[in-house]
Parts: structure tokens; sequence; C-alpha cells
């Protein structure tokens, strides 16, 4: 190696390493110091016993930590945001890409709850579901159908439907804003090319702008469903995992199990399985999305 | 006559509080720290407490608690007591609050001085060598503060809290919808009482009220239920470890319990709700009965077009073979320690004392609860509600602390889980016993 390349490596280097240290000491080192606590039984304040994988063992064979079934419920949040959610996200971005009428303002609109702090949309939520004064059991009411009211967030065949409604809610702008973005950034020219050639609406969609924001679309799966695999706050703050556990996720069994059950080591089982999972879905959706082209 | 009968009160109280929670020397858990072999520091030097000083608290008396008044005038005089110790105090909300103090004793990042619930609660800081030992400090306050009192913050014979006020389960009830159905007291007996509550639900009125998004207000009600069932020891031997939750009698107990939430007896709404709004739906005249701790009294004292309504009792036998009337759920929790980390940690233990007793006047003022320390000063305008609660305390012949607070946070929540399972009627007295028979650990 000449010298020269040597300098131009050692200065590449020099100029990556605050990022380096950056990206080592706030996302690598916590994850290695999560599966390292994951072989312990702690407290988080006493001494720790070396347990090996036993508390892996515990988090999938264990009624009382109930894993699985959070897990399942992310699951059920993930393929809701995918299949609902996004196709949602998808349409709207279309239509507000096509420059229609009033375009900006309904941006703004779609985006908003985004803005707002998901403790805030939670209470707002609350209110909604209240079963006394609640709007959606007084519409109910009003429209005649009080047979169709619920303990919204109390009964547990309504509660996981109840708490992922708002969830899939607040971050259709989101997608959609990114969906947008990649709208607009398909050339008129090819529109038009396509139009002149008798292409509907619908086809210049399906057969030139779906295409082209593509990779757009696949970051959208990726937090969509990554982001479902972790959600937390807004279920926190409308049922903290209740009622009976029904809308357990994996975020609120590791709460439990780190805050109030002081059980640190299988907190952080839960922590590296997220993690995990996080990775493994997301290699996942970028194969398949790779295949499909 | 009133003073008197505090006095009695709190002796006979904590005596029998000590025997249930108190841990006998030696026996601290499996911590790294042995508070037993802690040396009790050294004396405050007088010189210390006139140092230019900053000291951090935490409690949970937020702007909606009960406590918020008592600490707001504690700290004020305090203030003017010691105008070279500045205070800086926040006040979180009761469960993030457990969330908070947890995580700033793993972090090594606690206050000076911070609020705790006694026993199992304080144990793991204890056991973990985090909390300042308050021994030294504690001499000059034995005279108004017996040691009887500090029992259940007491491990391996060493003091780390300062008690505040103590409190029990009460059964408060609104008396204009029990006269509607033809009752002019609190029913006596499990058999009236029932009586009394089918003929509130014939007349459309929903006898208790119950949040069940904070599974502790369901334990006050069940708790309750098992306690007047099986006898106080036989609880009190369960939550403490001493005897296994496989007992026929609880399994009994909690399908009483359970029949109660079956007949209907209960908001279906609660479940959905948090105790704030259970609390104000019982004050709008929606329930008849509201089974809470006896730090609501302040609350219901302040409401003036509600509190000539309400009135207190506890909840009646249910077995006499087993259990007695003056068997109570409830006892000193509410503390205020010293982190050992502190910088000021001799000053702040002493300081941690005087607040502690004035929060402790105040809020027996407020109708908080009954004082920990012995009351002084005039203490003629502590409302009825609160005074009423003091003659039950009198009759008291045995205490068991709450569930949640004398068990291990772990076999806490694993118990809560549980009892969720049971107001929700999804296992039944021996899924119950079962269940936590194999899965407390």
């Amino acid at each position: 190696m000449k010298k020269k390349d040597i300098v131009n490596y050692l200065a590449v280097f020099l100029f990556l390493l605050p990022a380096l240290a950056l990206f080592i000491g706030i996302l690598i080192a916590p994850i290695i110091k999560s599966a390292y606590y994951s072989l312990f039984d702690w407290n988080g304040m006493g001494e720790m016993t070396f347990l090996g994988l036993a508390n892996y063992k515990e988090l999938f064979t264990s009624k009382a930590i109930g894993f699985i079934k959070a897990l399942g419920n992310a699951c059920i949040l993930a393929a809701l945001s995918v299949f609902i959610q996004l196709p949602v996200s998808l349409a709207l971005a279309l239509a507000l890409g096509r420059g229609i009428k009033g375009e900006k303002p309904f941006l703004s609109v779609y985006f908003m709850p985004v803005l707002i702090s998901t403790v805030v949309i939670g209470q707002l939520w609350l209110k909604i579901y209240n079963p006394d004064y609640g709007l959606l059991n007084s519409a109910l009411t009003k429209l005649g159908l009080e047979n169709l009211c619920r303990i919204w967030l109390g009964d547990k065949k309504t509660a996981l439907l109840s708490v992922f409604v708002p969830t899939l809610w607040q971050y259709v702008g989101y997608h959609m804003l990114l969906m947008y973005a990649g709208v607009k950034g398909v050339s008129p020219d090819i529109r038009e090319a396509a139009k002149i050639d008798g292409a509907t609406e619908g086809q210049v969609n399906r057969y030139i702008v779906i295409p082209v924001i593509k990779p757009i679309l696949k970051v959208s799966v990726i937090f969509a469903v990554t982001g479902s695999l972790k959600s937390f706050d807004l279920i926190y703050v409308l049922t903290n995992g209740g009622p009976l556990h029904a809308t357990e996720v994996p975020s609120t069994r590791m709460i439990e199990m780190l805050f109030q059950r002081n059980r640190y080591g299988m907190g952080s089982t839960i922590a590296v399985m997220m993690i995990i999972l996080c990775f493994a879905f997301a290699l996942l959706i970028s194969k398949a999305f790779k295949e499909a082209d | 006559m009133k003073r008197k009968l505090l006095s009695l009160v709190m002796a006979g109280t904590m005596a029998l509080s000590l025997a249930a929670c108190g841990t006998p020397a030696g026996n601290t858990g499996v911590g790294t720290a042995d508070p037993a072999n802690t040396p009790a520091p050294a004396p405050v030097d007088p010189a210390a407490m006139e140092e230019e000083i900053t000291l951090d608290m935490w409690c949970i008396a937020t702007e909606s608690d009960s406590n918020r008044h008592s600490y707001e005038a504690a700290i004020a005089d305090m203030a003017a007591a010691y105008p070279n110790i500045t205070l800086n105090w926040e006040a979180f909300e009761n469960e993030s609050y457990k969330t908070k103090i947890k995580a700033a004793v793993s972090a090594n990042e606690m206050p000076d001085i911070f609020f705790t619930w006694s026993c199992a609660f304080l144990q793991d800081f204890v056991d973990a060598g985090k909390v300042y030992c308050l021994d030294a400090a504690y001499e000059e306050f034995k005279d108004e503060l017996p040691e009887s009192m500090l029992g259940n913050s007491t491990y391996g014979g060493k003091h780390y809290g300062v008690p505040l006020t103590m409190n029990i389960v009460g059964l408060f009830a609104n008396m204009d919808l029990l006269k509607s159905v033809g009752y002019d007291e609190i029913p006596g007996t499990y058999e009236e009482f029932i009586e009394c509550c089918d003929a509130l639900k014939a007349a459309g009125i929903i006898p208790f009220g119950c949040a069940g998004k904070e599974t502790w207000c369901v334990t006050e009600y069940l708790e309750s239920v098992i306690e007047k069932s099986v006898g106080y020891e036989t609880l009190n031997d369960i939550f403490l470890g001493r005897a296994t939750w496989d007992n026929a009698d609880v399994a009994a107990a909690v399908d009483t319990f359970q029949s109660l939430v079956n007949n209907g007896y209960f908001d279906p709404n609660g479940i959905a709700l948090g105790n704030d709004e259970v609390k104000a739906n019982f004050m709008d005249g929606k329930y008849a009965f509201y089974m809470n701790g006896t730090w609501n009294c302040a609350d219901f004292a302040n409401n003036e077009a509600f509190f000539p309504k309400v009135k207190v009792a506890e909840f009646p036998v249910i077995n006499a073979d087993k259990a007695t009337l003056g068997q109570l759920i409830g006892g000193p929790s509410d503390t205020l320690a010293v982190a050992a980390s502190s910088e000021h940690a001799d000053v702040a233990a002493k300081y941690c004392f005087e607040l502690g007793k004035l929060i402790c006047h105040y809020g027996y003022l407020d109708g908080c609860g009954l004082p920990a320390w012995t009351p002084y000063g005039d203490t003629s305008a502590v409302n009825a509600l609160t005074q009423d609660v003091a003659v039950i305390c009198g009759n008291a012949t045995g205490y068991v602390l709450f569930g949640d607070t004398a068990m291990s946070a772990d076999d806490a929540n694993t118990y809560l889980s549980y009892v969720d399972l049971v107001y929700g009627c999804e296992v039944d007295g021996q899924g119950f016993i079962e269940g936590l028979a194999n899965d407390i650990r």
C-alpha cells in the first residue's frame, strides 16, 4: 500500500471516528450491556446471580411473563399497520401528490397527529372511549345503536382493537408524508406521457408511481413493522397492558419486569429479544423487496 | 380525651403492626449489604444544621394528592426554621414514582430525601445499601415518635424510615343512597350488608365503585373479604411468606368476593376507570360504597356538599369462626428515607425527622390519616370522619399491611396479576390459590 493511500485511509478514519464513537457509545454498548444483564438474575441494586440462558428459556415458557402473547399482539399490530395503515397512507399520498386543490392544508391536517404528544393523544382517546360520557358511546346512543355501546378499553374482547385504532391513526400522516415526498419526486413528464398514451389515473399510479416509490414503501413497511414490535407509549397511557393483560406488548412486559418486579435480568432479556426481532424483520422485509424486484 | 384515645390507638396499632411486618434482626434478605452489620452513623453536629446547603426531595404529594397541603405547610415551616437549608422538592404521580425511584436507586442518583413505602418496598433499597441508617438521628426524636412506629421500616434492628401517617382500608358509604333504600346506618353484619346491596341494586343504585384499571383498588376489596373470612393472622402469614397460598379458606373467600362481582354489585364501567375517576363518581352519588384508604377522608372533608353524606365503617365479618371485627387492612406505610449517597446525609436525616413530624401533624389535621407521631397542638379541627377512623383503629385487634406493600416487588406483581384475573372472573378461588402457590418465586 502506498504511503498516500495510508494517509488517505487514516484521514477517513479520523473523520469517521467521532461518529463511530457516538454510534458505539449510544447504540452498540447499551445493547452489549443489556445482553450481558440478560444472563443474570438481578434486582437492579444488589448482587447479580449468573443464570446463563435460563432467562431466555423462562421468557418463552412462563405463562406469568406472557411474552408469547405480548409478541402475538405486537404481530397483530404489525399486520394491521402493513395492511391497513400503509394502504390508507398510500392512498392519501397518491391523492395529494396529484396536486389536488387544498393540497397543503390537507397535508398539514393529516400530519397533525404526528406532531401531537402521544400522551395528549392518549388522553383524547381515553375521553372518546370513556364508557360514561365518551364520544363513541354517546354517538352510538344518539344513532339508536345502544346495543353496540361497550366498555371499549375495559372489555378484553374490544380493548386490543380499541388501542390499535389510535396507534394506527396517529402514524398514518407520518407514512403519508414519506410516500408523498416520493410521489412528488415522480417526473410530471412521465405522468403526462402515460396519459397521452391513454393511461387512466389508476394505471399511472399502479404502473409508474408505485414502482418508482418502491424504496420508500420498503422504508415505510420496515418502520411500520419495527414500530409495532416496539410500540409502547400509547398503549401504556390507554390501558397499561390491561384489562387482564389483553393489550400487553413486549415493551409493557419489559417495563413491568424492570421497574415493577425489579427483575432487571428478565427485563434485559426482553429488550434483547426485541432488538433481535426488529433486526430480523428489517432484514426479511429488505430481502422480500429485493426478490420482488 | 381525644388525645388519650389517639395515644391508645397509636400504641396498640403500632404494636400490632410491628408484630406483622417487622424484620427480625439479622434476617435481611439476599442483598449485598447487611443492615445489622452496618455501623450507625454518629449523631449530627449541631453546627452542621447551620451550614448553607441544598437538599433535594422526591415525594408523591402531587397537586391532586390529599397530602399536598400537609407537605406544603410542613415545608414552609421548615424553610422558616432552617433558612440556611434550601429544599428542592418534586412530586410525582404514585405509579410512575415507583418506577422513577427504583431507576434512581439503580443508577445511584437518588435525591437526599425520598418518599417510600415501608416493608418490602424499602427493604430492597436497604438490602442494597442505598439507604442511610437513621438510628443516630432518631435519638433526638424518640420521645415524640415511639419506636414501635418504626417497625415497618426497621431492618436488621436498624431504623431506615421516618413514618408519616398510618391508614387503613375503610368502607365509605353514601348515607343518602343508603337511606333511600331504608338503611340509616352501614349494615353491621355480612348478611345485612348483602341485603343492603340487593336493595340498592333493585333501586338502580350501583353498590360498589372500584377502579379496575388500578389493581391496588381491587385489592382493597379483595383483601378485606379474605381477612374477614380467614382471619388476620392467616392472611399475614401468607403475605409475609410464612404460610403457603394453597389454603382452602382463602379460595372460599376469593369465591365470596367473586360472587359480589357476579351479582352485579360492582360498576361494570369501573374496569376501565382509574381511582380518581371512581372517587369522583362516588362523591357525585353514583355508588353507595367505596372501599379505599382512609387518606380519602381529607378529600371527602374538603367537599362541603358531599361530606355530610359520607360515613366510614369497617367491612363486616364473613366467617365469625375465624375473623372478628377489629381485624383491619392497613398500617403505617408512608415513609420518608434518606439516601446513603447524600452528600449531607447526617443533616438530611435530622431534617427528614423534623419534616416528617410536621407532615404528620398537618396531614392529621387535614384528615389524611392517623398520626404516626405523638399529636401536638390543637387537634380539635380534625374532621369527624378521621375521628371515626381513630375509633375503628382504637378497637383494632390485628392489622395486615396492604399485600402489595408487604410482599417483595416480584411477588407483589404476580399477586396483582392474579387479583386482576379474579376481578375479571378469569380464575376462581381454587385457580387463584393454586396459581399463586406455583408462581410466587
